[in-house]
């Protein structure tokens, strides 16, 4: 048997990063497509502030992540959709000011520490039994909530206007979707981290469209490069002891660069 | 005598955008079956006029009843089908192939929790078949030429079988003959399906012959009347507020 997989902790990173690797991938395309890819790394940011108070008042960190970047998200669509201000702009406000906050939270309790640090770069050591098992329960409501929508997101990515006049409830589904992703946003950062998450979110989507192949098949690829990399990033971060995220993310942008190379145009 | 709702009805509708007047108590009925044009200077508010019966803007005043129903309380936008002026930027690696956009004009109609259903294949496959695309099938819409993805578009808007199609300038960047055939396939659809078109474009004169009413629409309704009859030069001069002669001429060579 291989060494790597006679640790518990490994088995628990593995499952998580797999689940995670696909989710990320899955909604990122999504994400993408929309030209939303900033929002990953506001939504990332804003999961930290969960964390922050996890740490800090003893309750489960990434849940209160997810509570987190589901309350940043929603204000980022209700500012964005109904105050018309540049998307890109909210989004670098929100990005700062999360970051900003969960500084402050962090310090006033004196608890920056290394399980911050983990936090931010993602650490497989760090995958708890609980971890994994909340992981699993919030990915089953986001991968139902896709699998059910994503015929609509598509639509929407292509044409927010015709998928609106076809009756589509686009405001609704907007909504959603970047709900869906700052859940999967805030399970991911116990593997690839805060500071990370958004390379695993939008390159394979990006290497994946190099290919240029039709949807169904595009998001095949996105997510085959997605588990590939997370697979590879954990065993190379097991053996050379690198910190994962990092790893995880130089395997995905590896593959992007012969993506890109293999299909010069 | 068996009474039908119009499509479209439109009564003294105003709007305007930074207090610039775009449509100025305009009203306009369309019926069913009616084949139509809309004409009219650019920034004369014929797109607004379309977006404000898609439901994509509000009006400041005024009312629009779509078969027959208020458009505040009006649910069926599937009976429409709507191809917006942008097909030509389109983005050209938006991973699709036409099959997989055909399908889109499934989505609305299929709700929910439902599966595909042959009929939603039918439809879709009926569409393509219609529009000529279906040997396009595997090929992605960045690939094709501005005529091959125009009719996938058309295509779309057919797949949910609407009763009505609207079309936005469909043929900025299509060559000639791709758009002698579509023209031809919109005289088809609309003789053979009944289907209600409304187009909107700037190259009356080509289907003069098809169409039933011509409406010239700048803030307001100028003239409905019938094609056939052409357009006089102080028509055409009153529409665009300049000297129409050489135009007017262009039309009728």
């Amino acid at each position: 048997m291989l060494e790597i997989l006679q640790y518990q902790f490994m088995i628990n990173a593995l499952i998580a990063g797999v689940v995670i690797a696909l989710l990320a991938s899955v909604s990122g395309s999504f994400i993408v497509l929309r030209r939303y890819s900033m929002m990953t790394e506001t939504l990332a940011h804003s999961a930290l502030v969960g964390v922050a108070v996890g740490l800090i008042s003893a309750t489960n960190p990434l849940w209160m992540a997810v509570i987190a970047a589901l309350i940043s998200a929603w204000t980022i669509e209700y500012l964005r959709s109904f105050y018309h201000l540049y998307s890109d702009a909210v989004l670098a406000i929100f990005l700062s000011g999360s970051l900003a906050l969960a500084v402050i939270i962090v310090s006033l309790a004196g608890a920056f520490n290394s399980s911050l640090f983990s936090y931010l770069f993602g650490s497989i050591l760090s995958v708890s039994r609980e971890d994994v098992i909340t992981i699993i329960i919030f990915g089953a409501i986001a991968f139902t909530l896709l699998a059910l929508f994503y015929k609509e997101f598509y639509f929407i990515a292509f044409d927010e206007e015709v998928a609106q006049t076809s009756g589509i409830q686009v405001k609704w589904l907007n909504f959603l979707l970047v709900s869906i992703a700052a859940v999967i946003i805030a399970l991911s950062i116990r593997i690839v981290g805060t500071l990370l998450i958004g390379a695993l979110m939008v390159i394979p989507t990006v290497a994946a469209l190099r290919y240029r192949q039709g949807f169904s098949r595009t998001i095949l690829l996105a997510g085959l490069f997605a588990v590939t990399s997370v697979l590879a990033g954990m065993v190379l971060s097991f053996y050379f002891s690198l910190p994962s995220g990092a790893t995880i993310v130089m395997c995905i942008l590896a593959i992007f660069v012969i993506s890109l190379l293999i299909n010069r145009r | 005598m068996h009474f039908e709702p119009a499509v479209f009805e439109v009564q003294g509708l105003d709007y305007s955008v930074n207090g610039q007047q775009i449509l100025d108590h305009l009203s306009m009925t369309v019926h069913k079956g009616e084949y139509c044009a809309i004409i009219g200077p650019n920034g004369g508010g014929k797109t607004t006029l379309i977006r404000l019966l898609l439901g994509l803007e509000q009006a400041d005043k005024g009312e629009i009843r779509l078969f027959g129903v208020d458009h505040k309380k009006f649910k069926a936008y599937d009976k429409i089908g709507y191809v917006p002026q942008r097909v030509m930027q389109i983005d050209t690696s938006f991973p699709a192939t036409v099959f997989e956009v055909v399908k889109m004009g499934r989505i609305a109609k299929r709700g929910l929790f439902s599966r595909e259903k042959p009929e939603d294949r039918a439809a879709v496959e009926d569409a393509m078949h219609k529009m000529d695309v279906q040997h396009l099938r595997e090929k992605r819409i960045g690939e094709l030429s501005g005529g091959q993805r125009q009719r996938v578009m058309i295509a779309r808007a057919l797949a949910s079988k609407p009763e009505v199609l609207i079309l936005d300038e469909p043929n900025t960047g299509v060559d000639q003959h791709s758009q002698q055939r579509f023209y031809a396939l919109l005289r088809e659809l609309n003789r053979e399906a009944r289907l209600t078109i409304i187009f909107i474009t700037h190259d009356v004169g080509v289907i003069a012959d098809d169409i039933g009413r011509l409406f010239t629409i700048n803030q307001t309704l100028l003239t409905c009347n019938n094609p056939k009859e052409a357009l006089s030069c102080s028509e055409m001069s009153k529409l665009y507020g300049i000297d129409a002669h050489s135009l007017h001429q262009h039309h009728h060579h």
